[in-house]
């Protein structure tokens, strides 16, 4: 991975994506046609795998690709015997330039001048076209969305629908262009224009170039897997068939390639099947005697993601594009944006081993961290933990920055420090704030970040200062509060509230005072050894009292604590041992009541019940696997649970990702979460996190909404109060 | 769900037409009524075993060649299927042969023969049939068929017909043929 010398050239390259990012939101029709493809998707995919179990499903292939890629030798020469013994041309490529170099080089032997093509993503991998054209060889993209792209001289944004940023007008008009008659914006009539159009070019072309969708070690054979039959007239009507075929589309067996098959269109759109499937294994019988069939095996990276040790589970991706249709960053900006040539969460990971991290670096940092393409990933790739390596490699190579190096480096992890100065900025806020707990204008130059939301202020007093002293008469269980920087400075009434609660099923609660921030904040920004040495630091405070268990309000902090504290120390085994079992004792409050004290109805039916609907926090939901029990538990004290729509999509917070990376795109995002917030009629949303409510309070309340914010403990313990 | 009902279901959702044959003269007045033009009848065992290509003619209906050159003329393509698969209403081609790969993509209807017995349950349960087909033709091309050709990728409208058959007829039929690998 090579990087430009100079920060300048990185300020320029990250001058040029936010100018990307403001243009494409400003788009609002590509918003809502994204948009409205992933909600039409999520439906789709739901039918779709009615019956089947998908978690097992995706284990399943997960567990097969990693054979694959363990034993990757020895299935790549099984395939290449076999190739070879049924007729084909087996050539490995290492580059997408040597790629490139032998089908333009083959391509001329054979004196061929116009080559069609079905849809290949590796090809648009190796800029094959431009290689095609240098070479003297006209190449016509045959798969409606690729030749609508060629026509308009633009590039995929996703990787199944290639088009999906184009409306029928601007095809109409490129289509006109092209036959030179007038084609009105009607669907089906443009679909027809383009039947008629390619069709002779499948009949005078003497090279057809397809990709693969899965190679077979068991068979030399290849699968593609198509919707449009482009891709069959494109391998059975020119003579030459050139396969050009990642090396990671590697499957041992037929039965693995059913399986995968199984999986990529219910995953990738949300149909059973795609209307072909076709095996080639071979040269084929075709005109007077048999067709020529090359595979061209392209390397271009993949070895090496296959050998990283961080991102080596990205070499069981299936291509199904699903980690696009479902991220509200995707759905914000599009994949022009939000994508180099591949597009979402593994396009950022791929991308930044085909085509240099250099390509990747502000990519890597547009990922908001919502971990909705985790959810949905057919082979069970952690995408978001991948991602996030990706983030402290780029940081190690290009810095942190002044500021952030400054605040990580110097402060955090001098706790005492730290929080004085905490302390000294909430008497420093008193002009901005008023007395008030939400900042509404910031001045000056910051002014843009209180114009659509308003911020928390920072407490008079810190949780710790203020922690409750209890008289339990003999508690059932002792627990550590983990406040998090949230709860401690921004929202201590939480803390007391918790403290509440938890007195109430007779449970003591300590505020360990040497805890310090949780690290996510150094982390996500690449810098691990922070991170580590608050871990450090953390695992003493909380352990030093042996509680029985250490409580959450934000699954950002659990999710450091159950997780990455462990990940930290997995290769230290004294540091190992206290990790985990501080992981074995961390939960979110919600889940402790439920699920390990089954106190649920200990708050059954209590006063000021209200209509409450529920917003899934993306770390409680998709890191903790928690959403049932904040719900059981506003159910229970006698609230109306309404359920918005996209209850578990991001609202956009993303810790620093609001606030100085890309506050734009979380501005959209929350746009979205307010709408329907709104429409679902509630008088409250409750949560169980601080940065959402953060994010979201800071909307309504710059809206004036009627509808108010609250933490789910913070609702059980008002009933409390006023029973 | 018996797979039969359940290869229907599957096979209309995927947008192809079944028609329910009690003898072999209802799918060739079927064909004779919908061809709308030349037929394309690549060699079949199947088919030449019971003289489709004289029933077909009897019925009026003339056959091209099938060449490169004509193919693109022709209105329909009629063959038979080796299997179907159940749950996601797929047919199983064996298309090694040119005049069957030409057959089934370039002419705007699409008229399949199977035989009610031939189903299979899934796509798993196709492999031992699939990988016995490799092991007879070891070089080969085999066609997963479900439903007409289609695209989304305007505007994610679904349309039928971009680049292949536009209509797909299955002809289910008895006594067609037993044998999961003949064509």
């Amino acid at each position: 991975m090579s990087l430009p010398e100079g920060k300048k050239m990185n300020k320029q390259r990250s001058k040029a994506y936010q100018v990307r990012i403001d243009k494409a939101l400003a788009t609002p029709r590509l918003q809502q046609a994204l948009h409205q493809f992933g909600d039409a998707y999520l439906i789709a995919r739901e039918k779709a795998f009615a019956g089947l179990d998908f978690e097992a499903l995706r284990q399943e292939i997960g567990a097969m690709k990693d054979d694959v890629r363990l034993n990757h030798e020895k299935y790549l020469q099984q395939f290449i015997a076999n190739a070879q013994a049924a007729g084909a041309t087996v050539y490995q490529a290492a580059t997408a330039e040597d790629a490139n170099r032998y089908i333009a080089d083959l391509a001329k032997q054979q004196g061929v001048k116009l080559s069609v093509k079905s849809k290949s993503m590796a090809s648009e991998e190796t800029h094959l076209n431009k290689a095609l054209e240098a070479a003297g060889i006209t190449p016509l993209e045959t798969d409606l969305g690729e030749w609508i792209l060629q026509l308009s001289g633009q590039r995929p944004s996703h990787m199944v629908m290639p088009a999906i940023h184009m409306f029928k007008e601007e095809v109409a008009e490129l289509f006109s262009r092209e036959t030179g008659r007038t084609e009105v914006a009607d669907i089906p009539h443009l679909v027809e224009v383009a039947r008629q159009q390619l069709r002779q070019g499948y009949l005078d072309a003497d090279m057809g170039i397809s990709g693969a969708n899965i190679a077979i070690a068991e068979t030399g054979g290849i699968a593609l897997v198509t919707n449009e039959g482009n891709a069959r007239l494109t391998t059975t009507l020119p003579k030459t068939h050139v396969a050009l075929v990642g090396i990671d589309k590697l499957v041992p067996t037929l039965e693995d390639a059913a399986k995968v098959i199984r999986v990529l269109p219910k995953n990738a759109t949300g149909q059973a099947l795609t209307s072909y499937v076709t095996w080639i294994r071979g040269a084929i019988p075709g005109g007077d005697g048999e067709k020529d069939l090359h595979i061209v095996l392209l390397d271009n990276g993949r070895s090496r993601l296959a050998e990283d040790e961080k991102c080596c589970d990205t070499s069981r991706c299936i291509r199904c594009g699903a980690c696009a249709n479902v991220c509200p960053v995707y759905q914000s900006v599009g994949g022009h944006v939000f994508g180099h040539i591949y597009i979402g969460a593994v396009g950022i990971i791929l991308t930044a081993f085909f085509h240099g991290l250099d390509n990747a670096a502000e990519l890597v940092k547009a990922c908001i961290g919502c971990r909705s393409c985790v959810a949905v990933c057919p082979a069970n790739i952690d995408l978001e933990g991948i991602i996030l390596s990706l983030r402290e490699t780029i940081a190690d190579k290009e810095g942190l920055g002044v500021g952030k190096s400054l605040v990580f480096r110097k402060v955090m992890r001098n706790r005492k420090l730290f929080h004085s100065l905490l302390r000294a900025a909430s008497k420093l806020q008193k002009p901005v704030t008023r007395g008030q707990r939400s900042i509404r204008h910031l001045p000056h130059f910051f002014s843009s970040l209180t114009e659509w939301r308003t911020l928390p202020a920072i407490a008079d007093r810190p949780l710790r200062d203020i922690w409750p002293g209890q008289n339990l008469q003999a508690p059932q269980k002792k627990v550590a509060l983990f406040g998090g920087c949230a709860n401690d400075f921004l929202y201590p009434e939480l803390g007391s509230d918790l403290v509440e609660v938890m007195n109430h099923l007779n449970v003591v609660v300590d505020y360990p005072q040497k805890q310090n921030c949780c690290g996510v904040p150094a982390l996500y920004s690449g810098d691990k050894e922070t991170a580590v040495e608050l871990a450090k630091q953390n695992i003493d405070a909380l352990l030093e009292g042996n509680p029985d268990a250490v409580l959450t309000t934000c699954p950002t902090c659990t999710m450091a604590l159950q997780r990455d504290f462990v990940e930290h120390f997995k290769d230290d085994s004294p540091w190992r041992a206290k990790a985990e079992k501080l992981a074995s004792i961390t939960v979110d409050a919600a889940g402790y009541i439920v699920n390990q004290l089954g106190a649920a109805d200990q708050f059954a039916d209590l006063p000021l019940a209200q209509k409450v609907t529920y917003h899934d926090s993306c770390h409680l939901k998709r890191g903790a696997g928690v959403w049932r029990e904040p719900r059981q538990l506003i159910e229970t004290s006698g609230h109306q649970l309404v359920e918005m729509d996209h209850a578990d999509r991001c609202c956009g917070f993303g810790g620093s990702y609001s606030l100085t990376s890309h506050p734009d795109i979380a501005r959209k995002i929350l746009e979205d979460k307010l709408q329907d917030i709104e429409k679902s009629g509630a008088d409250c949303v409750a949560m169980d996190c601080p940065g959402c409510m953060m994010q979201m309070r800071g909307g309504l309340e710059k809206q004036e909404s009627r509808v108010r914010v609250t933490h789910t403990i913070e609702l059980l313990a008002a009933g409390l109060r006023a029973k | 769900m018996e797979s039969m009902t359940q290869f229907r279901v599957a096979a209309e959702a995927a947008g192809a037409v079944l028609v329910e044959c009690q003898h072999l003269v209802e799918a060739v007045t079927f064909i004779a009524e919908r061809a709308a033009g030349d037929l394309l009848l690549p060699g079949s065992v199947s088919c030449h075993r019971v003289r489709l290509a004289e029933q077909l003619r009897g019925a009026g209906l003339n056959m091209l060649p099938v060449t490169r050159d004509q193919a693109a003329e022709a209105a329909a393509g009629v063959t038979s299927a080796c299997f179907a698969i159940a749950d996601t209403g797929t047919l199983v081609l064996e298309s090694t042969a040119e005049d069957v790969r030409l057959a089934t993509t370039l002419p705007t209807r699409h008229f399949v023969l199977l035989d009610r017995r031939k189903i299979v349950a899934d796509g798993l349960a196709a492999v031992e049939p699939l990988r016995r087909m490799h092991q007879q033709n070891p070089r080969n091309y085999i066609a997963y068929i479900t439903g007409p050709s289609r695209t989304a990728d305007i505007e994610r409208v679904l349309t039928i017909g971009v680049h292949g058959p536009k209509e797909l007829y299955i002809l289910l039929l008895d006594d067609w043929s037993e044998d999961l690998l003949e064509m």
